[in-house]
């Protein structure tokens, strides 16, 4: 059988995927597509796929040897299908050329790079790589992300048993992406004092400390695992998104570091920087991170991103015009701060945010104007109690108490306990777990809170509250108390309590049941109020938790009435993360001009 | 002429309430009246004073630190933010006005009198003012609207320090950017810069703070090492629930105290507190 014979032979028997029974595979590389083990294009003599070599004969021979493109399991298939359309009669010969031209306009022969640096660990590098992965995947690209060297304990394993970070896996989901080891080739999982054990490919390698890791393996196998793993990804997909690690401009260590921008020349990755602004100075950490490389480096930056900002972004204008003036690279937008489902690459999903699994955890509100919040350090210096802020109402599900904080706005954050469901849930779980309020936390668990001059909310109303205290709340004149005061506990055993006040309206307790009686100058009176099963408890005291007596009461009760978390089983992990990339990458579309990174009116490939 | 030293930050969070702390209590055990002051705070938690007026809780904590019973002017501005750009305005412990985008700003010369005021209120009583900014003072946007940065150093002729926090990553990245943003006069205005948070061994960071020391001509004055520490944070959740358990006391004041205590023992040998004190002492020129 002659070469086109064979090729034909190919055609017929249709798209194979990857040949497992042949002993040769993978003679390429994990998961290819052996439709085309002869290729129809061959010899196409272009030097970004194959070369030349000398046969045995002594003459020139062109060799397929490094070259995966037909092996793609997307190329392979559209090549068949080309070749299914236009292979004529027996005879007729194929176009090859004009066929190589179709593919060449749908999927890049070798995968180009965008790098994503931070400013920061933390300033949002795997969620925007993650996007940026599902962005082009939905522009019909195949995409893998690459992060050359990680440092985590959160890892996963693939399904030829290597061992990746948990992001990088969460990244490959992002690009509809098998997860394989060259996505993270050198992984490092700290194991303490100063030692980590350096995992390479997937696989075990050795245990090093830090002076170890630097002076030698990085000075010595480092950038030829990186490279070979790059080259990997380059020649499969039509884009690899790199996630930088840490700072680029860590200037202490500059010629020791392997992960940021000596990663991106091998990449020769077109590079972009985020910058979290949430904790303030995101402009000086911009002029910073760039003055401090050197001018190659510099080059490829072809855009700055701004991520987590709370409220409006165009405050920034002034400064994002000196960014760009003085820097002259575009800042391609502002990333609002996204609620998500994603873990970072330090925490994990929700159900081990607890500090241990055997804590029990009270689940503090996060309200959008929480206030007051110290309030609850306190409890964690009780054994085995550990504080989660909840975002998500579905995270109650996990807590063994709840506590609504402060507020700034008691009836702005009531409505937003209503529209975000959490208000349902807390009624759900009333009589199950011990609730406490504090503060605007109190005056939301009460019936009514009246604001018939407009105090709170500028507007005149009257809301409902939680209902699940007889209490009845009114803003009735523009009037702060602010003070200080003690008392003793009237719950448990009693014991002293001490705090401070700080609020607008008056609280008008019906429950029988009250919390403290405070002394502290003046007459005594009663303060707070206890439902009469006792689960659900409202205070006005900050600080409340700041003596041993109300706080042991409260943990003990905890351990004793509440029937505790796990009541319910959580939705899928894959639903939830599934959402939350979906999320990711219409935020990143919503709020940055990607033109300087992506050519969207290039077709990508077909699905 | 009272001793004055002020310790800005390249973010929020970058350690400056801690570190205002451990210098009033470094100053307080050296035998000095010493207090914390910070101009203007935007913090929704929030302190009462004996007096049953409101203050930003971490100038409570300094006071506390210093071996002071906390008052309002130890913070005379207190912005406690609602929503969508409104805040209340607490002023001199007391609610002064509800600022919202559409209402005129409120008169910047009550305010930078009520600093001027708070402040000398202060020296006429202490020979020692650790001052606190606040975020980051090379806010661009910002620029001659931040009262609580330069221009509280300007009122209160204060030397500046600026710390930098190395457990985010970038510290060199943020130092000198918030250096290369500011203006010359504030520029000179600045005496050495802190690396907060180090975690592991710091010859590793010689030849960065000796690049950095040269492109600022400004001394590195230490690095202080990361200890699970107790602080009342005023405005992010990071902390909370961290920190070691089994203080001997049960109060958690006192605890918040004693956990300096501990920070102010192991950043000792890093840090260079009699220079600071030097700093503070002379002033600036």
């Amino acid at each position: 059988m002659d070469f086109r014979e064979k090729v034909v032979s190919e055609i017929r028997e249709g798209v194979k995927g990857t040949d497992h029974d042949c002993r040769y595979n993978p003679c390429h590389f994990p998961g290819q597509d052996c439709t085309f083990c002869f290729c129809p294009l061959y010899p196409c003599e272009d030097p970004e796929l194959g070369k030349l070599v000398k046969g045995r004969d002594g003459k020139d021979v062109w060799s397929c040897q490094d070259c995966y493109w037909t092996h793609r399991p997307d190329v392979a298939r559209e090549l068949h299908q080309l070749l299914t359309h236009r292979v004529g009669g027996e005879d007729a010969p194929i176009d090859t050329k004009s066929i190589k031209a179709v593919l060449e306009r749908k999927f890049n022969k070798r995968a180009k790079a965008l790098m994503v640096l931070g400013a920061t660990s933390g300033a949002g590098k795997s969620f925007i790589t993650a996007a940026l992965c599902r962005v082009l995947s939905d522009q019909g690209f195949r995409v893998a992300p690459f992060k050359s060297q990680n440092m985590s304990l959160n890892s996963c394993v693939t399904s030829s048993g290597e061992e990746i970070a948990r992001i990088q896996e969460l990244q490959a989901r992002a690009a509809r992406a098998e997860p394989i080891a060259a996505m993270n080739p050198i992984l490092l999982k700290p194991k303490g004092n100063a030692v980590s054990q350096v995992m390479v490919e997937g696989r075990p390698y050795m245990d090093m400390d830090v002076t170890q890791y630097y002076e030698c393996f990085v000075r010595n196998e480092a950038m030829g695992i990186i490279r070979r793993n790059y080259e990997l990804l380059a020649k499969t997909n039509d884009y690899v998104v790199i996630e930088g690690a840490g700072s680029p401009a860590e200037i202490n260590i500059s010629g020791f570091e392997v992960a940021n921008m000596r990663t991106a020349e091998v990449a020769d990755a077109d590079c972009v920087l985020v910058v979290n602004i949430e904790w303030g100075g995101a402009f000086a950490y911009i002029f910073g991170t760039i003055l401090l490389l050197p001018e190659a480096e510099r080059k490829r930056f072809k855009g700055i991103i701004i991520n987590n900002m709370f409220g409006n972004a165009a405050c920034l204008r002034s400064g994002i015009e000196r960014v760009e003036r003085e820097l002259g690279i575009p800042v391609l937008g502002v990333m609002p701060h996204t609620e998500h489902s994603l873990p970072t690459e330090d925490s994990m999903f929700i159900s081990s945010k607890r500090s241990s699994v055997s804590d029990k955890v009270v689940g503090v509100i996060r309200l959008p104007r929480i206030s007051n919040f110290t309030d609850f350090d306190a409890l964690t210096l009780e054994e085995g109690v550990s504080v989660l802020y909840v975002n998500d109402p579905k995270e109650l599900d996990y807590v063994d108490a709840i506590v609504i904080p402060g507020t700034k706005n008691t009836i702005q954050d009531l409505v937003w306990l209503e529209r975000s469901q959490f208000a349902s849930k807390i009624k759900e779980l009333d009589g199950k777990v011990p609730i406490l309020g504090v503060c605007g936390g109190y005056q939301m668990l009460g019936d009514t809170i009246m604001d018939v001059h407009g105090i709170e909310g500028g507007v005149c109303q009257q809301v409902e509250g939680l209902g699940l205290l007889r209490a009845v709340t009114d803003f009735d004149a523009y009037d702060k108390r602010t003070v200080q005061v003690s008392g003793e506990l009237l719950v448990g055993t009693g014991g002293k309590v001490r705090g401070y006040e700080i609020h607008m309206g008056r609280t008008m307790a019906e429950e029988p049941g009250r919390l403290f009686r405070i002394s502290s100058g003046g007459d005594p009176y009663d303060e707070g109020s206890v439902s009469a099963d006792g689960m659900v408890m409202g205070t006005y005291l900050h600080g409340v938790f700041d003596l041993p007596a109300f706080r042991k009461f409260f943990v003990e009760m905890m351990a004793s009435r509440g029937e505790g978390r796990g009541r319910t089983e959580a939705r899928s992990l894959d639903e939830v993360v599934e959402e939350s990339l979906a999320l990711s990458a219409k935020v990143l579309l919503e709020n940055l001009d990607l033109s300087p990174l992506i050519p969207f009116h290039q077709g990508g490939g077909t699905e | 002429m009272t001793a004055r030293v002020m310790v800005q930050g390249v973010t929020s969070g970058a350690g400056k309430s801690t570190l205002t702390a451990l210098l009033c209590l470094y100053l307080r055990q050296q035998g000095f009246k010493v207090a914390p002051f910070k101009a203007l705070n935007l913090s929704l938690n929030s302190y009462v004073t004996s007096e049953g007026k409101e203050m930003g809780i971490a100038q409570a904590y300094q006071a506390w630190a210093a071996g002071l019973e906390p008052e309002a002017c130890m913070n005379p501005i207190l912005l406690k933010p609602s929503d969508e750009g409104r805040m209340q305005m607490v002023l001199n412990g007391r609610p002064y006005a509800e600022i919202d985008p559409h209402s005129k700003a409120p008169d910047q010369r009550i305010l930078v009198d009520a600093i001027k005021g708070s402040f000398e209120h202060l020296c006429e009583r202490f020979d020692f003012i650790v001052i606190e900014g606040s975020g980051s003072p090379v806010e661009i946007n910002l620029v001659g609207k931040d009262l609580a940065n330069m221009r509280t150093a300007e009122i209160a002729r204060s030397p500046v320090l600026l710390v930098g926090d190395i457990d985010k990553g970038g510290v060199f990245a943020g130092l000198y950017g918030t250096w290369h943003l500011m203006s010359g006069p504030h520029r000179r205005m600045m005496k050495g810069f802190i690396i907060n948070r180090f975690r592991g061994d710091g010859s590793i960071l010689g030849s960065g703070i000796e690049i950095l020391e040269n492109k600022m001509s400004m001394p590195c004055l230490g690095v202080v090492p990361m200890v699970e520490l107790r602080t009342p944070e005023e405005d992010s959740l990071g902390m909370t629930g961290r920190g070691p358990r089994g203080s001997c006391s049960d109060d958690m004041r006192v605890v918040w105290v004693d956990s300096l205590q501990s920070l102010l023992e192991a950043a000792q040998p890093g840090l260079d507190l009699r220079r600071i004190c030097d700093i503070g002492s002379k002033g600036i020129d």
